[in-house]
């Protein structure tokens, strides 16, 4: 029950910051934001799942109750964590109190309904990594979305309206996408539940049969390209990726922290359950295509990147280049492929996580965040500037941090994968010249904004960063480090939930 | 007994202490951390000598210290062999020697940094010397790697260090130019390494150096048919191995300065003087030819591979040297040098001179440390002026700094009987027997050979212009006086300039037939300790070169050679002699014509570099704009088109959060319908 427990009590404390005063609602919000983090420090100390929450394996904290009859079908109450969902819990309950403090600074009005929102939403991320009943997973998906579309449209930059409602409309007619594919699988099956790992297991056990006369493998087929279409709008994949720049230019601090943080991931691990887990014939059919995306997604995102004059946009479309190769490794279908693409959810959600805190300390201080308009800024605020180089050394793939250990998994695994017709080296080796164009444009922001003469074109006076602005960004890097130099404190369970996805692929 | 090898870990950890302690005391430290510093490599240095003397003594190590992943509880055979990720370490005789190596001259660098920062009132030497202790520790942990993913991702971080460190000076505009430029053309290289490192997983499920179960030993196999390498495309075990080595050499080119990638040495004098003495001695630039020494098991199995090293080690060395002819600024020129020499070291790798190669990099390591300390006296003297034409006769004021940068300077020059004259010499020589059956690297040996006219004639020119002559500006004549915090260092790397070259006289012991007097050659053939599959003979066996000899056998050979490359180093001495060893020299470039600004410009190759990075600039711009137009455009299109809908929409959004509760309880209650009507509920 302490799953229901952690959402329950991030609800309750929702609704509590939602009354209380504004003044200190920021203080509350992130005191009652430790509970679930702590809760999911023992949720890890605790754990004793093995293998793959769908195809069978032992679930950690499950909880599995007959909820409501419809149609034929029951609905279930159906939650449990194994070895891919336990690190995502963790990252979401240990961002969520980083990224109330980030907002402590810049936000200023209405706070009470913006630190509800966020705990709001931190209550939905746990359910959505939790969930194994489809009926509760979707419903928790999509409530994630209204309160960062709040978050945006309320408290975002000049072009907030535009941009929540480009996030919301773009995000839910892909959902309707999804849904509908997820919904002609089912009805296929001859399952009376939508317990996904029942789903699941009579997909792997041939059961898929036709429906309404279309025959089983174009269901599947179909099945599997709609719910591809619906996630990778999430994840972003290019080319249905342009709802996030701009979410994230006009979005808060804190909001895009979570974003790219969590709300990405939500996409690659519903990828990972649903397509790789669920259809994984379908995957191993279409490797070519879902390959050629990702290193599109890699290399155009980063080109992107190159081309942007906006910190939080060169942070943003450098997202998109990094969530291409968690698709590359989950197309790979190895262990290394897979896992490590879970692990680099984990690792670019912390190290985007510092990135945005990172430039939203610069903007505080400056008001701006365009390249052209300072320069010298390590002179001035030397703590943000330093953790910020330091993070943007991890977003390069710097050995001994979290990001090197996720993407040096995936190419492992990625290179010699037997899927593509033996082309994934050539896959593989072009999606790692990433590594190049993320250091260069990486290294010319830093150069133009952080070093060389001070120059600031805003009028404002630049001092030290204030310490509650430099000690989450302190908290985010050690713990970058601390998985970089020990991955296997995740890479282990992750690995054992994937070794049933990976025997499902290369049948 | 204590077991000497139970204490490499620390080599590598004690910098690493002293990093941490820079970093968080630093300030409220004496000399800002230096003396910790001092400590801790003054501790791995004389932990490195017992590490020596153990490998002497019949010893050698290989060591699992840390498993980064463990595949533990995983079943095998899915997909590419299960792979173990591990930290351990190599001690055989090379990266013993390479330990003292690198730890001596971390040692001296840190003393002479207390006269070139401390005493020169540099500010934020915390992270100075926090930076030093990094980069050297760093560099200790490349080098003890027991396997290559362990070596790639130490390698990155001295790549790293060397950007922190570069642009030191980061107030200035110049030095994080620098310092982007260098990680930048390096991470272009260690790219490739990357991609080498994961084929190399794939192709034989191990990265270790050592044993029998490691890739080079697996490759040699996998030659013979023993063993069934994983290859891409079908492709021939031998084809893939070579495609692998090069990729991996990519690294080694981007890290050494090896030709295209040598761009960024040039640019990074922007760091402190003592910076580039560690960066061009004994850390950065010397990981790329270490990298391959270490692998030389791996790379003998490949005649093209071997080739190509040579051949790029060849046109480095004659091409850099020639752009160190007309540069104005001391470090400029000892810059262009390292290159080139770093090139003689690729040479020998390539030729086949495993020896020679470890030789070259230790006589260098000592001789242009000296220089770039020496430059760096010389800087704290003329009050940070750096152009040799504002100097002039420094050397009655600076005797110490000057015979010591003479003896450095007769080192690289390749004068007998200095230091670098016996490395240069073994490596011309294994170039000259085994490219007598080779054309190609017969073509390498010759810009080899002409490069030694050149670099006696550059380095010449800058000992000229700096000691010699009258002084040419005020600061000249009345130079600062330098402290024993310089002089020290700059006496040690002195002597061993003049005497390093005595532990491999190879041509004395082929002409006279002494034995014995190669003892690097013992050394590294493990006739004192070491691993049978890492010696040179092993490595010569499996090699792809037979010897030739001109004149009718060894010893004319041996001593044709010598007498050429030693003449031809005289001639450019003596050239440099009659044009600038005297009271007023003048440029004399202008009889160079048009070469003269080809050189000076480098060939143009920044120009270039600038233009693809404008090229590259160009396509990140129009992929800006084909996704802001076309892309998002459709996004726009698709939306606008749908007026209708996108009005509703507007008049959903009225801001009132009970509305949108209420929404989402509607979508509930009707995906619960939606359901019901497909599952023939209402049926």
């Amino acid at each position: 029950m302490i799953i229901e427990a952690l959402i329950a009590f991030t609800f309750v404390s929702a609704m509590a910051v939602l009354l209380a005063p504004d003044e200190w609602a920021g203080r509350l919000a992130f005191a009652l934001s430790l509970v679930p983090f702590l809760g999911s420090l023992f949720l890890w100390a605790r754990f004793d799942g093995s293998g793959n929450a769908l195809t069978g394996g032992e679930l950690a904290f499950e909880t599995q109750i007959d909820w409501i009859e419809v149609g034929g079908y029951t609905i279930q109450w159906f939650v449990g964590l194994d070895g891919i969902s336990l690190p995502l819990v963790v990252l979401t309950a240990f961002l969520v109190p980083l990224a109330i403090v980030s907002a402590w600074t810049p936000i200023d009005d209405r706070q009470s309904q913006f630190y509800g929102l966020i705990l709001f939403m931190e209550a939905n991320l746990i359910g959505v990594f939790a969930a194994l009943d489809f009926f509760a997973w979707f419903v928790f998906w999509e409530a994630v979305l209204l309160p960062m579309y709040f978050l945006i449209g309320v408290w975002g930059g000049p072009r907030r309206k535009y941009a929540a409602i480009k996030f919301f409309v773009y995000t839910n007619a892909a959902s309707l996408v999804m849904f509908l594919g997820f919904m002609a699988l089912v009805f296929s099956l001859p399952v009376e539940t939508f317990g996904l790992p029942e789903v699941t297991q009579s997909i792997a056990a041939g059961e898929l049969g036709s429906f309404y006369g279309i025959p089983a493998e174009t269901i599947g087929l179909v099945a599997f390209v709609a719910m591809f279409a619906g996630f990778a709008v999430k994840v972003p994949m290019v080319p249905v990726h342009t709802w996030l720049p701009d979410a994230h230019v006009e979005a808060p601090t804190p909001a895009s922290v979570l974003l790219a943080g969590v709300l990405l991931k939500m996409g690659t691990y519903a990828l990972l359950r649903f397509n790789f887990t669920m259809l994984p014939d379908q995957a191993s059919t279409l490797a070519v295509p879902i390959a050629a995306l990702a290193v599109i997604s890699v290399i155009y995102g980063a080109m992107l990147a190159l081309a942007q004059q906006d910190l939080k946009r060169i942070v943003a479309y450098s997202s998109v280049s990094s969530m291409g190769y968690v698709i590359l490794g989950l197309i790979a279908f190895t262990v290394y492929g897979v896992g490590g693409a879970t692990f680099q959810m984990v690792a670019h959600g912390l190290i985007s996580g510092l990135m945005f805190m990172a430039v939203g300390v610069i903007y505080n201080a400056t008001h701006t965040r365009m390249v052209t308009d300072m320069s010298g800024l390590a002179d001035r605020m030397p703590v943000a500037v330093w953790i910020l180089v330091a993070g943007a050394f991890a977003y390069m793939g710097l050995p001994l941090m979290a990001g090197f250990a996720g993407e040096f998994y995936v190419f492992v695994g990625s290179f010699g994968s037997p899927v593509a017709n033996g082309l994934m080296p050539v896959f593989t080796a072009l999606a790692m010249f990433g590594i190049v164009i993320v250091a260069g444009y990486l290294l010319f922001a830093m150069q133009r904004t952080l070093f060389g003469p001070f120059r600031l074109d805003t009028d404002y006076e630049l001092g030290r960063a204030p310490r509650r602005e430099t000690l989450p960004l302190a908290a985010l890097l050690v713990a970058i480090i601390v998985l970089g130099v020990a991955p296997d404190l995740f890479f282990e369970m992750i690995r054992e939930a994937v070794v049933p996805v990976v025997e499902g692929g290369v049948n | 007994m204590v077991d000497a090898f139970a204490y490499v870990p620390a080599i590598v950890a004690l910098p690493f202490v002293s990093f941490l302690v820079a970093l968080a005391f630093g300030k409220y430290l004496p000399k800002g951390g230096a003396f910790g510093g001092i400590a801790a490599t003054a501790g791995s240095f004389l932990l490195s000598l017992w590490v020596l003397a153990t490998v002497a003594a019949g010893g050698q190590h290989v060591e699992t210290l840390y498993t980064w992943v463990s595949t533990d509880g995983i079943a095998g055979g899915i997909g590419p062999q299960e792979i173990e990720l591990t930290f351990g370490v190599l001690i055989d005789p090379l990266s013993a020697l390479m330990l003292v190596i690198v730890t001596l001259i971390a040692m001296l660098v840190h003393v002479f940094s207390l006269g070139y920062m401390n005493d020169e009132g540099e500010p934020d030497l915390p992270r100075y010397y926090a930076g030093l202790g990094l980069f050297t520790a760093s560099m200790l942990g490349f080098v003890v790697a027991d396997n290559l993913l362990m070596a790639f991702m130490f390698f990155e971080l001295v790549g790293l260090c060397s950007y922190l460190l570069i642009g030191f000076h980061f107030r200035e505009p110049g030095p994080p130019s620098a310092a982007k430029k260098a990680f930048l053309v390096t991470r272009f290289g260690d790219y490739f390494f990357l991609v080498g490192v994961v084929a190399v997983f794939a192709t034989f499920g191990t990265a270790s150096f050592a044993g029998s179960e490691s890739f080079p030993v697996l490759a040699e196999h996998a030659l013979a048919g023993e063993f069934d390498a994983w290859t891409p495309f079908g492709l021939e075990a031998g084809t893939w191995f070579t495609a692998v080595g090069l990729l991996v050499l990519g690294g080694a080119i981007g890290k050494s300065a090896q030709f295209p990638l040598h761009t960024w040495l040039p640019d990074a004098m922007e760091g402190p003087t003592p910076v580039s003495a560690l960066i061009h001695a004994a850390t950065m630039v010397a990981a790329g030819v270490y990298l391959v020494a270490r692998m030389y098991g791996f790379y003998v199995l490949t005649p093209t591979t071997m080739a190509i090293i040579a051949f790029v080690g060849g046109f480095t060395a004659l091409f850099a040297a020639t752009m160190g002819l007309v540069k104005d600024e001391l470090k400029q020129v000892l810059a262009y040098s390292t290159i080139s020499q770093y090139g003689y070291m690729m040479l020998a790798l390539g030729a086949g001179g495993y020896v020679a190669a470890v030789f070259h990099l230790m006589t260098h390591a000592f001789f242009k440390a000296l220089l770039f300390l020496g430059a760096g006296a010389v800087i704290i003297a003329m009050h940070h002026e750096e152009n040799m034409w504002e100097m002039g006769g420094l050397k009655e004021k600076l005797p110490v700094t000057y015979w010591t940068f003479l003896a450095g300077s007769l080192a690289l020059a390749g004068i007998f009987p200095f230091a670098g004259f016996w490395s240069k010499d073994e490596i011309l020589y294994e170039a000259l027997v085994h490219g007598l059956n080779e054309p190609l690297l017969l073509g390498a040996w010759a810009m080899g050979l002409l490069a030694v006219p050149v670099t006696a004639f550059y380095t010449f020119r800058m000992v000229f212009l700096t000691f010699h002559g009258e002084p040419r500006t005020d600061v000249a004549r009345d130079p600062h006086p330098v402290r024993w915090n310089v002089k020290g260092p700059l006496t040690v790397l002195g002597v061993l300039a003049v005497v390093a070259g005595t532990v491999n006289m190879v041509p004395v012991q082929k002409v006279l037939g002494i034995e014995g007097i190669d003892l690097l050659h013992l050394w590294l053939d493990g006739h004192y300790g070491g691993f049978s599959e890492l010696t040179s003979h092993h490595y010569a066996e499996l090699g792809p070169y037979s010897s030739g000899y001109i004149a009718g056998g060894e010893v004319p050979t041996v001593l044709i050679g010598a007498g050429v490359s030693l003449a031809l180093a005289l001639g450019g001495l003596g050239l440099a002699w009659k044009l600038y060893n005297v009271a007023e020299p003048a440029e004399h470039t202008a009889a160079l014509g048009g070469v003269k600004t080809v050189l000076y410009n480098n060939y143009y190759q920044d120009e270039l570099q600038v233009r693809l990075a404008g090229v590259t600039a160009g396509v990140a711009s129009a992929a800006d704009t084909f996704d802001q137009g076309v892309i998002d455009g459709v996004v726009n299109g698709v939306s606008s088109v749908s007026l209708v809908s996108g009005d509703r929409i507007r008049r959903v959004q009225t801001g009132v959060v009970t509305h949108y509760a209420a929404l989402l309880t509607l979508g509930v209650t009707g995906l619960i319908l939606v359901l019901g009507v497909l599952g023939g509920w209402f049926l």
